[in-house]
């Protein structure tokens, strides 16, 4: 694993916002951005935060595997995110879900609430709920990467044209 | 005035008590009605209140008759005015709810469970009145797998409740951070290292984990926590001279487990994986079971009257022929007070002379003796629980962690704490992370980083004047020798930049309070007892000495190597450290024994085998010590000991050194003998028989007694409490020492009339009168400038913590699976450049010899630097390791030795086949 040289820089600014000897409070921040590098949280990258901040590797296992939001295997080349809290619910999200699990080929039968991830068989997608992404009025919503869609068409086609955009780039 | 008893006290359930600073409301609670009056689940005594499973709620108000709150009491502060309601039926309900919803999730097969009747879940559930579990089967964890994959822990999650003890004993107590929660809500389970099994993690098997947990999710292959035992004897370890209390459970004459009481001072409910688990080798079938007497050349079985004869006819022979200085006696540091002492009584009234020693020469002599130069008493001057008073500490050439487990990790525990740690040593040894200053200097050079301390301490202004001046003297000598310091040139020697140094310096001077340890690093060279000399200067200098969290502190190897000394086995002191060559100790001694003793100065250990070369010692006695593998430079050692006329070895077992005996009489262990060991902070504790002696064995004391009386000595029969009488008669700071006297938590000597003993030495004058200041400059070991161009690397020696010295015992216990060789640490460096990889067969030559073994390729030691340890007779390291020797004590320079290495082609065919378990 090598740690480009910005990111490190921004690591550092990052444990600078703590007092020196509570560094470990930015266990939080340094597994984020770790996460938006790599794609998920390896043992490698456990292990660079638990040496950066002087904690035990052990308890930055606790933190990550405490929350559902860090990934300890990597997700897809794409990741989407739907949304599945009331007003997207209504509107059609756990449609959109099977569309998209669908088209993009991915069994979610084994995903559950500490296992929030599936993996399309040719890596090319994964997908999970997230809860509200601030858009209520305009559900359902989801989000491809960073790319936030709204009104998404939940029928296999709507799913298969907002995945070919990702396919064929 | 009449006090408002509001203000300092407190009620449970009506009934006024007083507060105590720091109560929490179970401490409170548990102080007033005894623990368990209140259940829990997550709180133990040894560890920091935590909060988690809320079965200790009880009720509380502000009035009596006010509006009450439920809380945990485990972790919520007690204050004045409180009134606590403890059995309310609103806490009863909810603690009956709690745990019955942890029984949802926790097999219900008591019955069969190792810890049965000694399960603190069903003790609860039992208080709380638990009838039945009113929830449908659902979702549980009753399928986790067993983890048996260790030779000592075990665990079954099946039976975990999530209370975290375990994560917390091995973070709060250890300090090792194996254990962590993963996961959260239901799925919330432990685990080991980064989710392996516990042979694969981090563990270092202290055993805190399992004596924490309340079932047995995580127990021990000796079921330590089950209540099978008929009977549980309290007894004092024998590994290392921290001196742990351990409780050990016996059915019939076995023994069963063994846990670490709670209430002990010196460890706390806490021990290493020697004192808890490494005790197989008592009734392994390789211990002595017979006296064994050379006949043609051969050991052959003989009854212990033959053999008693044998010695008796030729120890008086040779005693006629050459006289008595023709005998020397070597004592051991791992045998009780009370065979110390009458060894060193039968070789000095037996033989009339003073030829007697023990294994501190080898490690700790040059303390006892700079120590009483600076001083005036050779020994810690405070205690280990200081560490909690303390504001800076200072490790100098010891590896707490490794050597002396229970105090490393009281150590890193304040580290993590905050308190400035300074570590000095040439390798980055397990503290080294968790320390503020590491001062890697090259082995060899103590003295000169050390001088380089007290200039920067002098420079900045910040010593003591007013202690200096009071308390001590050569104070303008040593002042002088500091600003005669050439700083370059010390840089260049100890290869630490100055301004480390001088942070380091500034640091310990300025702390209100600073403590200093150091071991064999600082000991184990040709200037170990200047280097002594230089931690006390450093002391002195910033007057830190005579109160809580302060002093130079040895940490002492052997459980019992103080004692050693302290009852007179040293070639120039007696029983008390009474100089043999001062004409009234002279006069008292021989007064005392009715027999003449010697007035000369007896041999060192080194001075012996010279000696046996030279053929004017013809016959030695050796009590429990393997010097043939221990010793430095083991061919002279073996050449020494075979021109002998004659041998005695008293031993457990067969070891290299006993091949070479005429007579080797079978002894009892730690485990089936009485007496009292000295642990490194003076603390004299009885050691009690856990079972009886092996059949065929004998105590070392008993051993004695019998010689003794066939010696034509008058000699009453062996009883330690009859030993220690006569100890306490003649060792001025045993003076009020006594067999019923000495309480469990033992008693720190000087012990006064009244059995009064002594925390902290020199309070308010030195031992000495003045304290002494010396300065020595740096000079370079011989070694060094005798062999360094030939062989260019420095190999220095040490120990890990899975193995005991020359592993005798350890090697025959599960520890041998844990770790089955000495490896040779390399820096991948120095590796790159012999074209040696991980794992490679190495050949390290010096001077003396060769030794083969593996290389470990590690950034812990320096390039240019070599780093082994000497368990194993296999790889028997010491036959590279020098003569060299302390100049004032002769302890063997094992740290610095010159040797050269290179990569092994073909795998050696010689080696020895290790032992079979």
């Amino acid at each position: 694993m090598m740690i480009p040289p910005a990111l490190e820089a921004k690591a550092d600014e990052y444990i600078g916002h703590y007092p020196p000897d509570r560094k470990r409070s930015a266990v939080l921040p340094l597994l984020h951005l770790l996460q938006h590098e790599f794609r998920f949280i390896s043992d490698e990258a456990v292990e660079w935060v638990a040496q950066k901040l002087g904690i035990a590797k052990i308890d930055v296992l606790g933190v990550v595997t405490f929350y559902p939001g860090f990934r300890q295997t990597a997700p897809g080349k794409y990741h989407v995110r739907v949304c599945r809290t009331l007003s997207c619910a209504m509107a059609g999200s756990h449609q959109l879900m099977e569309s998209l699990c669908a088209e993009a080929d991915i069994d979610r039968s084994h995903a559950d609430h500490h296992h929030p991830i599936a993996v399309s068989a040719d890596g090319t997608f994964s997908i999970e709920f997230a809860e509200c992404l601030a858009s209520c009025g305009s559900g359902p919503v989801c989000m491809v990467e960073d790319d936030f869609y709204e009104k998404v068409d939940p029928t296999v086609e709507g799913a298969r044209s907002l995945l070919n955009s990702y396919r064929h780039r | 005035m009449v006090q408002d008893l509001s203000t300092i006290s407190a009620t449970i359930d009506g009934e006024s008590h007083v507060i105590e600073s720091g109560d929490t409301l179970l401490k409170f609670v548990d102080r007033h009605r005894g623990r368990g009056h209140v259940p829990t689940l997550c709180d133990a005594p040894q560890l920091a209140p935590y909060g988690a499973c809320r079965v200790c709620s009880v009720e509380v108000a502000l009035q009596p008759d006010g509006p009450r709150r439920v809380v945990a009491a485990c972790h919520t502060p007690l204050a004045a005015g409180m009134h606590i309601f403890t059995e309310s039926a609103k806490v009863q309900k909810l603690r009956r709810n709690i745990v019955e919803l942890v029984l949802t999730d926790h097999p219900l097969d008591c019955l069969t469970c190792e810890v049965n009747g000694n399960c603190e879940l069903q003790t609860v559930a039992a208080k709380v009145g638990i009838r039945g579990v009113r929830y449908p089967a659902g979702a549980n964890h009753l399928d986790r797998a067993k983890d048996q994959s260790h030779p000592y822990m075990t665990s079954d999650l099946s039976k975990c409740i999530n209370c975290s003890r375990c994560v917390r004993a091995c973070d709060e107590i250890q300090g090792q951070f194996v254990l962590s929660m993963h996961g959260r809500g239901f799925n919330a389970r432990i685990i080991k290292g980064l989710d392996t099994s516990f042979e694969k993690s981090p563990c270092v098997s202290c055993g805190a984990c399992a004596q924490a947990c309340p079932t047995s999710a995580i127990s021990d292959v000796f079921q330590s926590k089950s209540i099978e035992a008929s009977r549980k004897t309290r007894t004092v370890c024998t590994y290392c001279g921290v001196g742990c209390n351990l409780n050990v459970a016996t059915k019939g004459n076995e023994i069963l487990s063994i846990q670490a009481p709670l209430d002990s001072e010196v460890n706390h409910a806490h021990t290493c994986l020697k004192g808890r688990y490494a005790f197989k080798f008592v009734k392994h079938r390789d211990r002595l079971r017979s006296p064994l007497v050379r006949v043609n050349g051969r050991l052959q079985p003989a009854t212990w009257e033959e053999a008693y004869a044998h010695i008796v006819e030729n120890l008086t022979r040779i005693k006629a022929d050459h006289g008595g200085h023709a005998v020397a006696g070597i004592s051991s540091a791992r045998c009780t007070n009370e065979e110390n002492y009458l060894m060193q009584k039968f070789i000095r009234v037996g033989f009339g002379t003073n030829n007697i020693d023990a294994c501190a020469r080898v490690c700790h002599s040059p303390t006892a003796w700079g120590m009483q130069k600076a001083f005036g008493t050779g020994a810690a001057t405070n205690s280990v629980e200081d560490l909690q008073y303390t504001n800076c500490i200072m490790v100098i050439g010891a590896n707490p962690t490794e050597g002396h487990p229970v105090t490393g990790s009281k150590i890193k525990q304040r580290a993590l704490k905050g308190v400035p740690l300074i570590i000095i040593d040439p390798r980055e040894i397990e503290l080294v992370p968790f320390a503020t200053h590491h001062l890697q200097l090259r082995p060899g050079t103590n003295v000169a980083l050390l001088d380089m301390l007290a200039y920067y301490i002098w420079e900045a202004g910040l010593t003591d004047q007013e202690f200096i001046t009071k308390r001590c003297e050569n104070w303008a000598e040593f002042e002088a020798g500091l600003k005669s310091l050439d700083l370059d040139a010390l840089e260049r020697i100890h290869g630490v930049p100055r301004e480390k140094v001088k942070a380091a310096a500034i640091e310990y001077a300025s702390a209100e309070n600073a403590m200093a340890f150091h071991g064999l690093g600082v000991t184990e060279h040709s200037h170990g007892s200047k280097t002594v000399m230089t931690i006390a200067n450093l002391a002195m200098m910033t007057g830190n000495i005579g109160r809580p969290g302060v002093g130079v502190n040895p940490l002492r190897g052997q459980n019992n190597v103080q004692g050693a000394a302290d009852m007179g086995c040293q070639p120039h002191q007696g029983a008390g450290y009474l100089q043999v060559n001062d004409p009234s100790n002279h006069l008292l001694y021989e007064q005392f024994y009715g027999a003449h003793i010697s007035n000369e100065i007896g041999l060192k250990i080194p001075q012996m085998y010279e000696a046996a070369l030279a053929g004017h010692l013809k016959a030695m006695w050796i009590v429990g010590e393997d010097v043939v593998q221990t010793d430095p430079n083991t061919e002279h050692v073996k050449a020494a000991i075979s021109s002998l006329e004659f041998l005695v070895v008293q031993e457990l077992f067969m070891t290299p050194t006993a091949e070479y005996a005429d007579v080797v009489l079978p002894a009892s262990s730690f485990l089936e003998k009485s007496g009292t060991f000295t642990n490194g902070e003076r603390r004299v504790q009885r050691v009690n028989a856990v079972i009886a002696p092996l059949a065929g064995t004998k105590p070392d004391g008993q051993i004695l007694c019998e010689i003794m009386q066939r010696m034509g000595l008058s000699q009453p029969d062996y009883t330690p409490e009859g030993v220690l009488a006569e100890i306490a008669r003649i060792v001025p700071f045993f003076k009020g020492a006594t067999w019923d006297g000495l309480t469990e938590q033992g008693t720190q000597w000087p012990i006064q009339e009244g059995g009064i003993g002594t925390e902290i030495l020199h309070i308010d004058a030195f031992k000495r009168g003045l304290g002494k200041f010396h300065f020595f400059p740096f000079q370079e070991s011989k070694e060094i400038e005798k062999h360094h161009q030939e062989f260019p690397f420095i190999l220095t020696t040490g120990r890990i913590l899975e193995h005991y010295n020359c592993g005798t015992m350890t090697r025959r216990t599960g520890n041998a699976q844990i770790v089955t060789e000495d490896l040779l640490a390399i820096h991948p460096q120095d590796a790159a450049m012999k074209n040696i990889e991980d794992q490679d067969q190495v050949r390290i030559f010096s001077a003396r010899g060769e030794v083969r073994m593996k290389a470990r390729l590690s950034t812990e030691v320096q390039p240019g630097i070599l780093y082994t340890t000497f368990h194993f007779p296999e790889n028997l390291v010491n036959v590279v390791t020098s003569s060299e020797c302390d100049e004032d004590t002769l302890c063997p320079e094992y740290k610095v030795v010159a040797v050269d290495i290179e990569k092994v082609h073909a795998p050696d065919a010689t080696t020895i086949p290790a032992l079979t378990h």
